[in-house]
């Protein structure tokens, strides 16, 4: 019995103690932080959901009805248990149109009808990845008798299907245009930092005039460059080229501000000594001090962008049909009239989205910040 | 004073032309060019066309188009607007002003709220309120101002159902704003600027307040609070004249700089607000290829980062008296 180690023994001293590099340090700070991990894992989990998006949503993106006209479909509740037969089993009603005779207004009612509600149901074919398929994490089955889990938007399309295809555009566009800027900030910064002189003097100047006009108002002259009936994809990627050009100045100052010091490093000079051509000592000596600031950065601007992003889209000069992004789903909410917003409050649901994706960007990059910061090891 | 304030301005132009030269290479560059949508105006006739076409030099060369436009501009004169027949000084100008009236409700809303919170954090810090308020801030950080003000617009309209109350939101004035007295008509339009504004403010809440408490922080442990204490002053001296005069000296640097944003932050609030500020009316320009509008939208807030240049060097040397301006 002795062999058996107790709960209140210490553990083990290590024998070997290794050299942790600065990553290693980091990562283990990071895995402390409860709250920045679970973002971590959340961010994950809506990126899974965002790829297999088309399996999950009930219906295709853009399949609406143009003989059963389902305008802002109110939000079908599931029933479990049949309260007439008693019996148990997931199912939604079926609703239909009827002419009142007193208002001569389209009523939906219920028609009496019952869809039961299965799993990997067949429908609408899609592709995940190159794969094509068409079963349906859940559903009907009965393109007459849809589940509008959250209602149903201005055309009459699902709005949950909306909502999780959105993720797609809401959750790419912020990450790629902060990559871009990144990478012209850096470059710009090092430019700025290692030539001095005019080259320092233009990029400056170059930031200051686009700090100097409104950022929205930027945006929006930006976006008037291109016809509004343009390719929807092309206006997908100038959105992302837009929202990286007018972003990049800030990290392009700190770096040629951080790197004028480290240009006077010892080790800059011998790199020039031995022959370095300019943009190895640029990028392969100066541009790695920066490592950790800049992963800080990246992952603190990724939630402004989807932020500034939601917001384009929302004033319907970011993504445009048959994309959708959660902004342009919040748009409709404004239709017919601001009052109209208590009739229909299920078209909020996809602004919850963004808040929680921002939320969870957020605690991720203030644990990143905190695990690179010396200051704050435990 | 007069002439670090002169200097600053010199400093500032070749910003401002460049501005210029950047806004100007957009317009030329967006399809279709000023006059096309004039021409389809019929309420603009042939003549007019062509005193235009003559007085902002459309038959010249793009570059002698831009020195044109460029001295027009320095002249006051800004263009005709399309879609308002009218001079775009005339049209442009009172949104500008509305704009400028939300975002000053705007600071002032977020200073109130910013301040206390993050002398109050740094003061008691980790009590209950530090905390409560740090979550609740954080979180509101997360939400795009415009979904707030939807998510406000609901609540308003659940509460107007459920009590009858008539709590001003929409647009910047009531029906029958004109036969009100002048105290009125300022009591009336900041009661309609008041949602809008906290709205607009208090995204910005939780940045502010952390760095502010942080600052609060560092100060509050230095030896000159110390020497405060030991001589009498009053804590609440000690707080507000010794340590927070410190903490905000970073801050007022940076106010100049904020303007912009601002401006174009409070641009969603006025949209879902329908409220007359510039974005709304930008939007619209954009749409109906209104350039001359659209080129003085971006060109006038321009000015204003001058002019909050200007009042936070001012500020400055009022906060932190080792500034002296020679």
């Amino acid at each position: 019995m002795t062999a058996l180690p107790t709960p209140n023994q210490p553990a083990p001293p290590r024998t070997t103690a290794r050299a942790q590099t600065q990553l290693q340090v980091a990562w283990g700070q990071f895995r402390r932080n409860r709250l920045a991990a679970t973002g971590g894992v959340f961010i994950i989990l809506l990126y899974v959901l965002a790829i297999f998006a088309p399996f999950v949503a009930p219906d295709g993106l853009s399949n609406y009805s143009t003989t059963s006209i389902t305008r802002y479909h109110k939000p079908t509740p599931l029933h479990v248990r049949d309260p007439k037969t008693g019996a148990w089993g997931l199912y939604v009603d079926k609703f239909a149109q009827t002419l009142n005779p007193t208002t001569f207004l389209q009523d939906f009612a219920p028609t009496g009808e019952k869809c039961p509600v299965r799993l990997f149901v067949p429908g609408d074919t899609y592709r995940i990845l190159g794969i094509p398929g068409n079963l349906h994490l859940f559903g009907t089955g009965n393109p007459n008798c849809k589940i509008f889990l959250w209602g149903a938007e201005g055309l009459g399309r699902d709005l949950f299907t909306r909502t999780i295809y959105a993720s797609q555009i809401s959750l790419t566009i912020g990450v790629l245009s902060v990559l871009i800027s990144t990478v012209i900030g850096m470059v710009m910064g090092s430019l700025a930092a290692y030539f001095r002189g005019w080259v320092d003097n233009v990029i400056n100047r170059l930031v200051e005039v686009i700090s100097a006009i409104p950022g929205l108002f930027l945006l929006i002259l930006l976006r008037s460059l291109f016809p509004q009936e343009a390719n929807p994809i092309l206006v997908l990627f100038l959105l992302l080229c837009i929202l990286a050009f007018i972003s990049w100045g800030d990290l392009a100052r700190t770096i040629r501000s951080q790197l004028l010091s480290v240009r006077e490093q010892d080790y800059v000079t011998a790199a020039n000594a031995l022959g370095s051509s300019q943009g190895r000592i640029m990028f392969r000596h100066m541009l790695p001090s920066m490592t950790s600031y800049l992963i800080v950065t990246l992952s603190l601007a990724i939630p402004g962008t989807i932020l500034l992003e939601s917001g384009l889209s929302f004033l319907g000069i970011g993504a445009v049909e048959p994309y959708v992004s959660w902004g342009t789903l919040l748009n409709q909410t404004q239709d017919g009239g601001i009052a109209s917003i208590t009739d229909r409050p299920w078209m909020l649901i996809p602004g919850f989205f963004i808040v929680f994706t921002v939320m969870c960007y957020q605690l991720l990059g203030d644990g990143l910040r905190d695990a690179f910061d010396p200051r704050k090891r435990q | 004073m007069i002439t670090f304030l002169l200097r600053r301005l010199l400093n500032l132009l070749p910003t401002f032309l460049l501005a210029t030269v950047l806004v100007f290479s957009i317009i030329q560059l967006a399809p279709g060019d000023f006059l096309t949508p004039a021409k389809l105006n019929p309420g603009i006739s042939q003549q007019q066309l062509s005193n235009l076409a003559e007085q902002f030099g459309l038959n010249k060369p793009v570059w002698q188009q831009y020195f044109q436009w460029l001295w027009n501009l320095l002249h006051g004169n800004l263009g005709l607007s399309f879609s308002y027949t009218q001079p775009v000084l005339d049209v442009a100008w009172p949104r500008v002003l509305n704009s400028m009236k939300l975002v000053l409700v705007n600071l002032v809303l977020f200073y109130a709220i910013s301040i206390p919170l993050g002398v109050y954090g740094a003061v008691r810090q980790y009590s209950l309120g530090d905390r409560i308020s740090g979550v609740v801030f954080y979180f509101l950080l997360g939400f795009p101002s415009f979904f707030l003000a939807l998510l406000t617009i609901f609540g308003i309209l659940k509460f107007r159902q459920a009590t009858g109350l008539n709590v001003p939101m929409i647009g910047m004035t009531s029906d029958g704003y004109d036969s009100l007295s002048l105290l009125g008509k300022f009591w009336d339009t900041l009661k309609h600027l008041l949602i809008p504004g906290l709205v607009a403010a208090v995204g910005g809440v939780a940045g502010f307040t952390r760095v502010l408490r942080g600052q609060m922080l560092e100060h509050l442990r230095s030896d000159f609070v110390r020497t405060a204490r030991s001589k009498g002053v009053p804590e609440f001296w000690v707080i507000y004249r010794h340590t927070f005069r410190n903490a905000v000296i970073p801050f007022v640097a940076g106010i100049g700089g904020l303007l912009p944003g601002l401006i174009g932050g409070a641009g969603f609030v006025e949209v879902v607000f329908s409220y007359p500020g510039i974005t709304p009316m930008l939007l619209d320009a954009i749409g109906a290829q209104d350039f001359y509008l659209v080129a003085a939208f971006s060109i006038l807030p321009m000015v204003l980062l001058f002019l909050g240049n200007a009042i936070s060097d001012i500020l400055l040397a009022v906060v932190d008296p080792r500034i002296r301006f020679n």
